[in-house]
C-alpha cells in the first residue's frame, strides 16, 4: 500500500524519480523489505507472518507465566488424561457413625486417609488439601496422614475397623463394593464431576501439558538463540579475516571448518554434550559449535569475492587501513546473507536441542523441554498421542517460522535470484 | 536487390515490462519489413529496445514482459494468433535465433551432434537419427569445421566455432530467418570478422534472411544492406546501408554515426558525445522521445511524437524535420530519393 | 584426458587423508581432553580407585596423552577398535559390521526417496516460479524440514501401526521370525532374497517401509529447496533460451536440459546432505528401535562405553569421508567441463 502510493504520488517526470526507488537493490535491506512486497508478493507475505508468529512466539518465551495455567513441573491432575477430557470425581467413604462430617472435619495432622496404590486419588486429596489450607485461619494447617493399600477391600476392611478416619476412591474404582461393608457411606465428592479437564491432556506424571509447551518454548528460544549467537560471534570474525588475509592461514581453518561441516551435525553435538554432562550452557556450547562453519563458509566466499571488487582495490591503493576495509567495505556485503543464516540456524538449532534432548542427552530430566517431552511420550506411543503430538507441533511450529523468515528473506535479498 | 520479396511484416508490436517502478514500454509500436535473403541491421544504444524486438519476433517474451500489441506477419501469416504448438514449431524451423554469448548459449553437458540432431528431431520426429546425423555432417562441414569437432563438448570449442555452432543449429532447418542478437559482441575483432563474412556467405548459399542486432554500426554497413535505428523503443529510420550513411536524415543517426572511433581521427576531430542520456522507460519523454537530446528540437517536438514516415521510396524517418503539421513553424525538409 | 583424471583422482584421494585425519583428531580430543573421566563414569563411584586404575591399565590410558593418540589413530587405519567395554566385551567391530549393514539398508531407500520426490517438487516449483503451485511447493518443503524426524517417526507410528495398524510399529523383522533367520550379508532384504525366505522378505520390507520413508521425507526438504534454487538459476541461463529459440519444447528444456545441468551442483549438495542424512539415521533408528550404528552409538554413550563411542563416531568419519570422495569422483566423470 505505502510503496504504491509513493509511485503515484511522485514521478510523473523521470527527473523526480527517488534514486532509491529508481534501483531497489541498492537501498539498505530494511527500507528493501517494506518496498519489496509489491515485487515479491508472496514471500513477503511469507516473512510477515513468519516475523507475526516469531513475536508471539518470543513473548511466549519471555512470561511464558502470564499463559500457562499450572506450573509445568507440579502434579496438577490425573496422569494421562486426555485432551479436554474431565478428572474422574472421587468419593470420600466415612463410617456411618461419624454421621455427616466433611473432608475439613478429619483432615487434620492426627487423621488418616486411605487410598489405593496408584491411584489418583492422592492428588484429588491433596487438591482437595490444598484448597483447604488456602481458606484456613492463621495457625491451622490441614494435613491428613495418607494410608496406601494394596487392595480396594483391604483398605475399606481398615476403615469399617476404625484404623482411618476416611477412604478416597472414584467411582469407577469403587464399583459394587461398598455393599459389602454395610458400616461405611459416601459422605461427599472431593471434585465435582462438571469440572473442566486439561486443554491439551496431562502426561503420565499428572503435569500439564499446555503448561509443559509453554515453558519449553522459553528453553528451546534460550538455547536456539544463545547458540545461533555464539556460532555467530565465532563464524563471522573468522570468515571475514580467513577471507581477508588468505594464504595458509585460510588454507588450514578452511580444511578445518570443511571437516567440521561434512561431518554430522547431530552426532557431534551428542558427543560433546555426552562429555560435557547434562546442563543447558554445555548443550549451547554442543550446538554452537556445529554452525560456527556454516557461517565461515558464507562469509569467506563473500569476502573473497568483494576482496577483488574494484573499489575495495581502489581504498587499499589509496592506503585505507584494512581494519577499515573489513569494517566499511566487506562487512556490509555479508550482512544479508549472515542475516539469513542466522535466521535458519535458529531453527535448525531449536530442531538440534529437540534431538538431543529426545536422545536423552543435555537438560536435567524434568525440564519441561519439548524433547525431553517427546522422549517420554515415546513410551506411550500406543495409549496417549498427546502427549508427543503438542510438543512436536510445537518444535515444528517455531522452526517453522524461523525457517520460512530465513527461505523468504532469501528470495527477497539473493541477488542470485533476480530475475533480469 | 532488384525484385524483393517480402518476408516477413512487423506492424505496430509492442512490448511491455511490468517493473518495480511501474510499466515500461521497451518497445513501442515499432513497425517494419523484412525481405527474403537480405540483411537487415537493427541498431541502437543498449537498452534501447533492439534485443526485446528480436526476441518479440519469435514471441519469447518471458513474463514480467509482455507483447501488448501489434501483429508479426510472417510469409503471410500472422503469428500472434498462433497456439503454443504451432509457435514451437516457428521457432526454430522458421526463424532461428544466435545469441551474444556462445559461451552460455550451448549447453554445456551436450556435444555438438547431439545439439544438431536435438534441433532436428524436436521438429521433425520421423527422421531418424542416422540421416539426422548426415545431416549434422553436412551442416558442420558447410560451416568450415571439422568432422572430429561434432563430438566435442561446447567448452572444447572456441567462441567463434561456437557461433558457427548456433548458426547451424538455425540453418539446418532450413530457417527463412536468422535473428543475431549481438552475436559477434563477444568475439575478438578478427573472429568477429570472420563470422560476418560467413554471414554473408551464408546468405547467398542458404537465401535466408538476416537480422542482425548490434550496437556496432561499423558491422552493419559492412554487412547490412538495410538498416533498422532504434532509440527507446522506437524506429527512428529505416534505409538503405549507403543512404543512411551518406546522408543520415534523422539528428539521433546522426549522432550516433558521428560517434563513432575512425582511426583516421586527428586531434583537431573531437569525438561527438551525444548531450543527456537515455530516458527512463517508465516515463518516457513527452512528444518525440529523442527531443530532450535533440540538437534540432522544435517546439511541436515536445507535445507531439512524429509517425514513422515514408519521405523517399524505401526511406523512412520519424522526425518532425521531414513531415508536416500544421502546428509547426519551420519548413519541412525535402528529402530527394 | 584419461591421465588428467587419473591425476584428478589421486589428488582428491589425498586430500581425504587431512580431512580424515582433522575429523578422528576432533574426536579423539573431544573424547579426552573434554572435562569428565571415562573410566570413573563407566564403573560408577562404587568400584575401588584400584579397579580402576587396573582397567586403565588395560585400555592403556594411563600412557601419555600422544600416544593413545597415535594408537587411537593406528586402530582407525587397521579398522581394529578393540572390545567393547560393556556388553560381554564384545569386539567393536563385529558389531559394527553388523550393524553398519542395518543402517545402509535404511538409508538407501531414504535417498531414493528424497532424490525422487525433492528433485522432481523442486524442478516443478523452478518452472513455475513466483506461482502459488511454487508457493505451496516450498511452504510444503519448509515446513517438512521443520518437522523433528522423530516427532515425524512417531506421528506415523501413531497412523499406521497403532490408529490404521497396517504396518509394524518398530524392528527390523518380526521377531517370530528373526529366530529362525539365517543372516549371511546382515542385509535382511537380501538375505531372504538369497535364502529364498519370502515371509522374511515380506516382513523385512513391511519394517523398512515407515522408517525409510520418515527418513527419505524428513530430507526432502531440504533437496526440494536446493534444486529449486539451482534449477532456476539454470533456466535464466542463455542455453535455455537459445533452445527455446531453437523450438525446443518447454518440458524437455525444463526436464532434460536443465535439470541435467542442475544434477552437477545438487551431486555436490548430495555428498553434504549425506551428513544430515547420518545424523537423521540416528534419530530414525532411536524411534523405530532399529538396530543400527547410529542407536548402537546412542546405546553405548548411554552406558559410557567410551571404547565403542570413539569407534563408532571415527566410522562415521570414515565413512562420511569416503562419500564424499565418492560424489567428487562421479561429479567428475559426469560433467564434462570439469578442470582437473
Amino acid at each position: 500500500m505505502e510503496s504504491e502510493k509513493i509511485n503515484k504520488e511522485i514521478a510523473p517526470t523521470p527527473e523526480e524519480v527517488p534514486e532509491w526507488l529508481l534501483d531497489l537493490d541498492k537501498v539498505g535491506f530494511v527500507r528493501r523489505l517494506f518496498l519489496a512486497r509489491k515485487w515479491y508478493g508472496g514471500d513477503w507475505w511469507f516473512v510477515a507472518i513468519s516475523a507475526v508468529l516469531l513475536l508471539f512466539f518470543i513473548i511466549v518465551g519471555i512470561f511464558p507465566q502470564w499463559f500457562a495455567p499450572y506450573d509445568p513441573r507440579a502434579e496438577v491432575g490425573p496422569s494421562l488424561l486426555a485432551p479436554g477430557e474431565p478428572p474422574a470425581s472421587y468419593l470420600l467413604i466415612t463410617p456411618l457413625e461419624s454421621g455427616d462430617i466433611r473432608f475439613r472435619d478429619i483432615s487434620d495432622r492426627t487423621n488418616n486417609i486411605g487410598f489405593i496404590i496408584g491411584s489418583a486419588a492422592s492428588q484429588a486429596m491433596r487438591e482437595a488439601t490444598d484448597e483447604l489450607n488456602e481458606d484456613a485461619p492463621e495457625g491451622v494447617r490441614y494435613q491428613p496422614r495418607q494410608q496406601r493399600y494394596e487392595t480396594l477391600e483391604e483398605g475399606l476392611q481398615s476403615l469399617a475397623d476404625g484404623e482411618i478416619d476416611g477412604f478416597i476412591a472414584s467411582p469407577e474404582e469403587l464399583g459394587g463394593t461398598l455393599e459389602d461393608f454395610p458400616t461405611l457411606q459416601v459422605v461427599s465428592t472431593l471434585r465435582e464431576v462438571g469440572e473442566s479437564g486439561f486443554i491439551f491432556g496431562t502426561n503420565q506424571i499428572g503435569q500439564d501439558i499446555l503448561s509443559r509447551i509453554i515453558w519449553g518454548t522459553r528453553i528451546a528460544l534460550i538455547v536456539g538463540l544463545s547458540s545461533a549467537v555464539v556460532s555467530f560471534l565465532i563464524g563471522v570474525p573468522l570468515g571475514l579475516v580467513s577471507g581477508f588475509v588468505g594464504g595458509p592461514f585460510d588454507r588450514i581453518l578452511t580444511l578445518l571448518m570443511d571437516s567440521l561441516y561434512s561431518f554430522p551435525g547431530l552426532i557431534l553435538a551428542i558427543s560433546i554434550a555426552a562429555v560435557l554432562g547434562a546442563g543447558i550452557g554445555n548443550i549451547i556450547v554442543s550446538i554452537a559449535v556445529l554452525y560456527v562453519p556454516t557461517y565461515y563458509r558464507i562469509v569467506r566466499g563473500q569476502t573473497l569475492a568483494v576482496r577483488e571488487e574494484l573499489y575495495v582495490e581502489a581504498a587499499r591503493s589509496i592506503g585505507t587501513k584494512w581494519t577499515t576495509i573489513l569494517r566499511k567495505y566487506i562487512f556490509p556485503n555479508v550482512i544479508p546473507s549472515v542475516v539469513i543464516i542466522f535466521s535458519v540456524n535458529v531453527g535448525d538449532a531449536i530442531l538440534t536441542e529437540a534431538g538431543l534432548s529426545f536422545l536423552g542427552f543435555g537438560l536435567p530430566p524434568d525440564t519441561p523441554d519439548w524433547g525431553i517431552d517427546l522422549a517420554r511420550g515415546q513410551d506411550y506411543v500406543r495409549r496417549a498421542w498427546w502427549l508427543i503430538t503438542y510438543p512436536g507441533l510445537m518444535v515444528t511450529m517455531v522452526t517453522l517460522s524461523f525457517s520460512m523468515l530465513g527461505e523468504s528473506l532469501s528470495e527477497i535479498l539473493n541477488p542470485r535470484l533476480t530475475e533480469r | 536487390m532488384a525484385e524483393k520479396e517480402l518476408l516477413s511484416q512487423i506492424r505496430n508490436l509492442s512490448v511491455e515490462y511490468k517493473t518495480r517502478l511501474g510499466q515500461v514500454s521497451a518497445v513501442d509500436s515499432v513497425s517494419f519489413d523484412i525481405y527474403k535473403g537480405e540483411i537487415l541491421g537493427l541498431v541502437g544504444e543498449s537498452g534501447c529496445g533492439k534485443s526485446t524486438m528480436g526476441k518479440a519476433l519469435m514471441r519469447m517474451i518471458q513474463p514480467p514482459g509482455k507483447i501488448t500489441g501489434g501483429q508479426i506477419i510472417f510469409q503471410g501469416e500472422d503469428i500472434m494468433t498462433y497456439d503454443d504448438n504451432q509457435m514451437r514449431d516457428f521457432r526454430g524451423r522458421k526463424v532461428s535465433m544466435i545469441f551474444q554469448d556462445p559461451m552460455t548459449s550451448l549447453n554445456p553437458t551436450q556435444r555438438v551432434d547431439e545439439h544438431i540432431i536435438e534441433a532436428i528431431q524436436v521438429h521433425e520426429p520421423q527422421v531418424k537419427i542416422e540421416e539426422a546425423l548426415k545431416l549434422a555432417e553436412k551442416m558442420i562441414r558447410k560451416l568450415g569445421m571439422q568432422k572430429r569437432r561434432m563430438n566435442s563438448y561446447p567448452h572444447q570449442l572456441s567462441g567463434g566455432m561456437r557461433q558457427r555452432v548456433m548458426v547451424g543449429l538455425g540453418l539446418v532447418l532450413n530457417a527463412d530467418l536468422i535473428v543475431a542478437d549481438e552475436a559477434t559482441t563477444s568475439l575478438d575483432v578478427i573472429v568477429e570478422a570472420q563470422l560476418a563474412d560467413q554471414l554473408k556467405d551464408i546468405r547467398e548459399e542458404f537465401g535466408v534472411s538476416l537480422l542482425v542486432i548490434t550496437h556496432n554500426i561499423a558491422l552493419v554497413a559492412e554487412i547490412s544492406d538495410r538498416i533498422v535505428v532504434m532509440y527507446a523503443g522506437h524506429v527512428m529510420e529505416i534505409a538503405n546501408v549507403e543512404p543512411i550513411f551518406d546522408n543520415p536524415l534523422h539528428p539521433y543517426t546522426r549522432g550516433l554515426l558521428k560517434s563513432i572511433p575512425n582511426i583516421k581521427l586527428n586531434d583537431t576531430e573531437e569525438l561527438y558525445k551525444m548531450p543527456g542520456e537515455p530516458p527512463n522507460l517508465t516515463h518516457p519523454p513527452s512528444g518525440c522521445r529523442f527531443h530532450p537530446r535533440c540538437p534540432r528540437v522544435m517546439p511541436i517536438c515536445k507535445v507531439h511524437g512524429p509517425d514513422l514516415t515514408e519521405v523517399s521510396p524505401g526511406r523512412f524517418v520519424k522526425c518532425w524535420l521531414y513531415i508536416d503539421h500544421p502546428e509547426k513553424e519551420s519548413e519541412t525538409i525535402k528529402v530527394e530519393a | 584426458m584419461s591421465s588428467s583424471l587419473r591425476r584428478f583422482l589421486i589428488t582428491r584421494i589425498l586430500l581425504t587423508i587431512p580431512m580424515v585425519l582433522i575429523l578422528v583428531t576432533m574426536i579423539f580430543f573431544i573424547m579426552r581432553v573434554l572435562p569428565g573421566d571415562p573410566i570413573r563414569s563407566q564403573l560408577g563411584p562404587r568400584v575401588s580407585e584400584e579397579q580402576a586404575d587396573a582397567l586403565r591399565e588395560r585400555l592403556g590410558l594411563n600412557r601419555p596423552l600422544y600416544i593413545q593418540y597415535f594408537d587411537f589413530l593406528w586402530d582407525m587405519v587397521t579398522l581394529d577398535f578393540g572390545t567393547a567395554l560393556t556388553q560381554g566385551e564384545r569386539p567393536i567391530r563385529d558389531e559394527l559390521g553388523e550393524r553398519l549393514p542395518a543402517t545402509i539398508e535404511l538409508t538407501i531407500p531414504a535417498i531414493a526417496i528424497t532424490a525422487l520426490i525433492g528433485i522432481l517438487s523442486g524442478a516443478f516449483a523452478a518452472k513455475n516460479r513466483k506461482k502459488p503451485i511454487d508457493y505451496s511447493i516450498r511452504l510444503l518443503s519448509i515446513a517438512i524440514y521443520s518437522i523433528p524426524i522423530f516427532f515425524m517417526g512417531l506421528i506415523f507410528q501413531i497412523i499406521f501401526a497403532v490408529r490404521i495398524p497396517i504396518l509394524p510399529l518398530s524392528g527390523r523383522m518380526d521377531t517370530l521370525l528373526l529366530t529362525q533367520f539365517e543372516s549371511i550379508t546382515n542385509f535382511y532384504v537380501i538375505d531372504a532374497i538369497l535364502t529364498g525366505n519370502w515371509p522374511a522378505l515380506r516382513s523385512a520390507l513391511t519394517h523398512l517401509i515407515m522408517p525409510s520413508i520418515t527418513l527419505g521425507l524428513a530430507l526432502t526438504g531440504v533437496f526440494v529447496r536446493l534444486t529449486r534454487v539451482n534449477m532456476i538459476e539454470m533456466l535464466q541461463s542463455d542455453f535455455i533460451t537459445a533452445g527455446r529459440a531453437r523450438g525446443i519444447p518447454e518440458r524437455r528444456l525444463v526436464y532434460k536440459h536443465a535439470l541435467r545441468n542442475t544434477f552437477i551442483p545438487i551431486l555436490t549438495l548430495l555428498g553434504l546432505q549425506f551428513a544430515i542424512l547420518l545424523a537423521g539415521a540416528v534419530l530414525t533408528e532411536t524411534t523405530f528401535s532399529w538396530p543400527g550404528v547410529g542407536r548402537y552409538l546412542v546405546d553405548r554413550i548411554e552406558l559410557r562405553d567410551y571404547t565403542a563411542v570413539q569407534a563408532t563416531i571415527g566410522v562415521f568419519a570414515l565413512f562420511v569421508a569416503l562419500i564424499s570422495l565418492l560424489m567428487d569422483i562421479i561429479y567428475a566423470l559426469i560433467d564434462p567441463r570439469i578442470r582437473y
